[in-house]
């Protein structure tokens, strides 16, 4: 598994302990469970949130995302595609792995907002690429709360597919960069 | 006039398919695409084809299975087939090649690398 996505194996994040099983899904990150104990938690500045569940297999999971512009791209609106599939896909593999259904996912995306008058809209067009791959994937996207100027903090209980979506003072988002491509083993090719 | 290498992506998430065919169509590939091993062999029973990509976590039958199954006659025997996955293990890796895959390319996929890798074992 990828080192920058800890995704924990069957059976749910936590056994050491940590309190209410309350677990900080940090950006470059994915966390599946199907733990009804278990509850998500992550605060969003311009990253997005991609919370999915099935609500038959009661699995469900959380990515935290912020793409880089493309490389080489001419458009500005655009983002790493590439790479956002990528880690689309790595959360949506492992919801399989622990009993979900594709054709059952539901989906829930927040955050994405810009927090600096001025600044390039990065949130914007991060939070564009998720409603984009839900539409096209078919996962029904049943709530969205994007955009704006605020910083949120989320609370996502992965069995039931129950969110918490409250704003937060900016500042509790910490500063950040677009999650960087791994530099190295990318599309690397062996030939048996 | 030589007729394009055709080429059947199979991987049941659209935007990997749109992101497929986006790169391979921009060289000049005739891409066919079916969204897992079932529809890849449906497809296979009446079509020819130059090289398989194929991703490894499917619903219906998986990337392993469907090599396993073109392997098994003679029509395919020698058909280049190249794994596309997120999975990097030396056990998934090693299970493909026991199972009859050319090759293994890590996602997210590099368009230059990916086509590289078509043309070598094209060629």
């Amino acid at each position: 598994m990828n080192a920058t996505l800890p995704v924990p194996g069957p059976g749910g994040a936590d056994s050491t302990g940590l309190a209410g099983n309350r677990i900080t899904v940090l950006q470059g990150q994915a966390w599946v469970s199907g733990r009804a104990e278990d509850e998500l938690t992550t605060i969003l500045g311009s990253c997005v949130a991609t919370c999915l569940f099935d609500p038959v297999a009661k699995v469900g999971g959380m990515n935290h995302f912020l793409l880089s512009e493309p490389p080489h791209s001419h458009d500005p609106a655009e983002v790493d595609v590439h790479y956002g599939v990528y880690l689309m896909e790595i959360l949506i593999n492992d919801m399989l792995r622990q009993g979900a259904s594709k054709a059952q996912l539901k989906a829930h995306l927040y955050g994405g907002a810009n927090l600096r008058a001025g600044m390039a809209p990065i949130g914007t067009a991060n939070a564009a690429f998720a409603r984009a791959f839900l539409d096209r994937e078919h996962i029904p996207l049943l709530r969205e709360d994007l955009g704006g100027s605020n910083a949120r903090r989320i609370e996502f209980r992965p069995a039931t597919g129950r969110v918490r979506c409250r704003v937060v003072e900016n500042r509790l988002a910490s500063e950040t960069k677009p999650t960087p491509r791994p530099a190295r083993s990318v599309g690397d090719v062996e030939l048996f | 006039m030589l007729q394009p290498i055709r080429i059947l992506t199979v991987d049941d998430s659209a935007s990997m398919r749109a992101l497929l065919r986006h790169a391979l169509t921009g060289q000049g590939f005739d891409v066919v695409q079916a969204e897992d091993g079932v529809a890849a062999l449906e497809w296979l029973a009446g079509n020819e084809v130059d090289v398989v990509i194929t991703d490894i976590n499917m619903p219906r039958l998986d990337g392993f299975g469907l090599i396993e199954q073109l392997r098994c006659g003679s029509r395919h025997r020698d058909r280049p087939i190249l794994v596309l996955s997120t999975e990097s293990s030396d056990e998934k890796k090693l299970r493909a090649r026991a199972a009859g895959a050319t090759g293994w390319i890590v996602k997210p996929f590099d368009p230059d690398k990916l086509i590289a890798a078509v043309r070598r074992v094209t060629h």
